[in-house]
């Protein structure tokens, strides 16, 4: 799941920027940014300079295809007060073969100008081309666009939570990469990973208004907040990028785990002085479900699907499962009757555990809900738990459904958030 | 189409014109000019006035939506193969920190969808012609052969071309060729073979000449194979595995993600079912070169398949019912697989695949 960065590292390339924009350089404190995938947050090391990418975090070219001296020991990490603006050149090392190589470029760049017609376009659909995403003006939010593709469509023709849920992942780790903080694929900020911590999810909530069609394009809009004294929270909020309507909105809160000992750690101050500044002052963008989620067990659950296993491909590089298939197993027991006339309206996740490649699953699911008129406008709510068999609990969580719209009703009512 | 122009445009030139975009723009805001800046990507001349040129005899009317653009595919001048870039994301990368051989799969299915989509066959995903929707009938395929011989990682740009030609009287194949689109190195090749069935009575019926010119017309009229070495492995015949095999894995049973709109298991699952049983010292160690596929029944929704798996050239040098006995590489681990319903015993399909040594 997690990429390394070995081979597509992304530095800033001082020349350009400075032909790019003629101003002077923004102040670093939109710049490096945190993005939890199960605990990869990375700060660079800066000899590449990676602290200087501006927030909009243009030109980062891979030069020759090898990473410039990126080490988890990042000297610059101490002067990195991400909150005081510093000069652009006083942190540059000797550019000099990249500006031969960028001013080379530039000239045969300039030479194919020649050939086009060309009118300047808007910049996000340049970044977008490839789906790389960019950071917005701000230095906070991050964007990227998503064409679904087929076979990211589920049985009714839509994309699956599934492939939702996965947008939501890649443009946290992208939003990490813009801001050059990705190192490894896992990084931690420098003093996280010498002190061998991660972030890793706790908590997922999310709510879907409308789900996309094969080629649609969605946008993707994430940012980063404190939570608690000791957590993060990521949020992300999805646009149909034609009619600028709510595909989804979500919220997400991680902790700090020692990686070595699996044990929750405080926030420790060195850590804190790094990643405090990236934080927006923004309320979560979903209000919090703060009700309990019930532990099924065998005799409260209404169905249960045993004998699930991962597959090769359901694992990330440590050979962890992605916690995107949790959410693929918790609806493996949902009722075939509730999915084929309800969609999913939102859910809330708990993360327990994680699990590898041995591990056998088992699947719960309560209907604890059907709407107590019974009428078909009523939506259905679930409880779900994710266990071992050995019974250690995965994950648990609760889901809100709404009866399918027939198509073109698009605009029709709003979320039920889990009332009848 | 200007912006449509200006945009495959840039595309192919990325390499070049990183800094010369930002610089245009003023703006500086090209996050994705950021990609592949090398100093040894020059030679984008060539590609770059094929895909501007491309983009121009795709037909590009003003109106092209985003998805369009974004998805980067078009028709190529010649009208006769179809060629689109994907960037590799971060959920389709495995264990070895690269895309998985089901990503790979899952984007030639894609591309080759996009490819009947923009020659006008039905846009539901069957790419079938108007005859065959008028008869029910739809293409299945029959036969799959992946070599990727570098695989991208995330973040990487894949460029895949496609085109499709007749196979014979009873079928059609679909080729593919896979390009680092920063390097143009080629990557991977593929080809498939499909045979038409009717959607309802699952029967397979030979393509009628009607059918054959509704969608030769799109294909290159002499044969452009992408193996077009002889005696190429996607040619061989795949033996079945004698009894009993090395590996297995039991009772493995499709899930939600992996059925169609018509509750039927996608393709690419059975390349991920085939590869279950391979034993975690050849995963660890090693890296798929090759997969050939042999779809003989399909699967639904509530059956159960048990995955076997053999090394096809045993210890002590006897072949497992291979005829030939071509010396056995020493860096290439080479097995054959069977798929068969639990329930029933019956074949689902028969697959080989070759492994390389991972160098880390």
């Amino acid at each position: 799941m997690v990429a390394s960065m070995a081979t597509s590292v992304f530095f800033p390339v001082p020349s350009s920027s400075s032909v790019a924009s003629a101003k002077a350089p923004k102040p670093i404190n939109e710049g490096p940014e945190r993005l939890g995938i199960r605990g990869i947050v990375a700060k660079p090391a800066s000899q590449s300079g990676a602290m200087e990418v501006k927030a909009q975090a243009q030109a980062i070219p891979k030069v020759n295809g090898t990473k410039v001296g990126l080490k988890a020991e990042a000297q610059t990490v101490e002067d990195d007060a991400p909150s005081a603006p510093r000069t652009f050149y006083n942190q540059l090392p000797d550019w000099s073969f990249l500006f031969a190589a960028i001013t080379t470029i530039f000239l045969a760049a300039e030479k194919q100008f020649t050939l086009i017609d060309w009118k300047p376009r808007r910049p996000d659909m340049l970044a977008d081309a490839f789906g790389l995403g960019k950071m917005m003006q701000d230095g906070l939010d991050f964007r990227q666009n998503f064409s679904i593709r087929s076979y990211e469509i589920g049985a009714d023709r839509t994309a699956s939570i599934e492939t939702l849920m996965n947008h939501l992942q890649e443009t946290a780790l992208n939003h990490a990469r813009s801001a050059g903080l990705l190192v490894d694929g896992f990084g931690s900020t420098p003093e996280m990973t010498k002190k061998n911590l991660i972030w890793v999810v706790t908590k997922m909530q999310v709510l879907v208004e409308r789900y996309p069609s094969w080629e649609d394009v969605v946008e993707v809009d994430t940012w980063v907040a404190s939570s608690g004294k000791n957590g993060m929270r990521r949020d992300w909020h999805v646009h149909d990028h034609r009619t600028g309507q709510t595909v989804l909105r979500a919220t997400s809160v991680w902790v700090m785990m020692n990686k070595l000992t699996r044990r929750l750690s405080k926030i420790p101050e060195e850590v804190r002085a790094e990643i405090e500044p990236y934080f927006v002052d923004r309320d979560p963008i979903i209000d919090e479900d703060s009700r309990k989620v019930q532990k099924l067990e065998d005799n409260t659950a209404d169905f249960i699907k045993r004998g699930l296993n991962p597959r090769w491909g359901d694992l990330d590089i440590n050979q962890h499962v992605n916690n995107v298939k949790y959410i693929g197993w918790i609806l493996e027991s949902a009722p075939i009757s509730i999915l084929e006339s309800h969609e999913l309206a939102g859910m809330t996740l708990e993360y327990r555990r994680e699990c590898g490649r041995d591990s056998v699953l088992q699947s719960l699911t309560a209907v604890s809900n059907h709407g107590s008129d019974g009428s078909p406008e009523a939506g259905i709510e679930c409880q779900h738990l994710l266990r071992l068999e050995s019974g250690a609990e995965i994950m648990r969580g609760r889901t809100q459904w709404r009866p399918k719209r027939a198509q073109g009703l698009q605009n029709m009512g709003p979320l039920p958030a889990g009332n009848t | 189409m200007a912006e449509m122009l200006r945009f495959c445009a840039a595309a192919g030139l990325i390499r070049n014109s990183e800094a010369a975009v930002t610089a245009a723009e003023c703006r500086g805001r090209g996050r994705w000019a950021a990609v592949r800046c090398s100093s040894r990507a020059i030679p984008g001349q060539e590609a770059a006035s094929r895909l501007v040129a491309g983009v121009g005899a795709a037909g590009g009317a003003e109106g092209k939506g985003l998805a369009e653009r974004l998805r980067l595919g078009s028709l190529v001048p010649d009208g006769l193969s179809y060629k689109e870039s994907f960037v590799v994301r971060c959920y389709e990368v495995g264990i070895n920190k690269t895309a998985t051989v089901e990503t790979i799969a899952n984007l030639l299915q894609e591309v080759g969808c996009n490819h009947a989509q923009s020659v006008g066959f039905s846009t539901d995903g069957f790419a079938t012609t108007p005859t065959m929707r008028k008869l029910r009938l739809i293409w299945v395929t029959s036969r799959m052969h992946i070599e990727i011989y570098k695989y991208p990682a995330w973040g990487d740009v894949v460029e895949i071309e496609t085109w499709c030609q007749g196979e014979g009287r009873i079928g059609t194949r679909r080729d593919w060729i896979l390009k680092d689109l920063a390097t143009g190195e080629v990557i991977g090749r593929a080809t498939s073979k499909w045979v038409m069935m009717n959607q309802d009575t699952r029967k397979l019926q030979r393509v009628s000449d009607e059918v054959r010119e509704e969608y030769l017309v799109y294909c290159p009229r002499t044969p452009r194979l992408s193996f077009p070495e002889e005696n190429n492995g996607s040619l061989k015949k795949i033996p079945k595995l004698a009894d009993p095999a090395q590996y297995s894995r039991l009772g493995l049973v499709p899930r939600r993600a992996d059925l169609d709109m018509n509750q039927h298991v996608n393709n690419v699952t059975y390349i991920g079912w085939v590869l279950e049983s391979m034993p975690q010292e050849i995963i660890d160690t090693h890296e798929l070169q090759t997969i050939t596929l042999d779809y003989r029944r399909e699967c639904q929704h509530d059956d159960a398949v048990d995955s076997l798996t053999s090394s096809e050239f045993a210890e002590n040098g006897s072949t497992n019912g291979t005829a030939t006995t071509k010396p056995h590489d020493q860096e290439l681990q080479q097995f054959l697989h069977f798929l068969k319903s639990s329930g029933t015993g019956l074949e689902i399909n028969r697959g080989r695949t070759e492994w390389r040594k991972l160098i880390r």
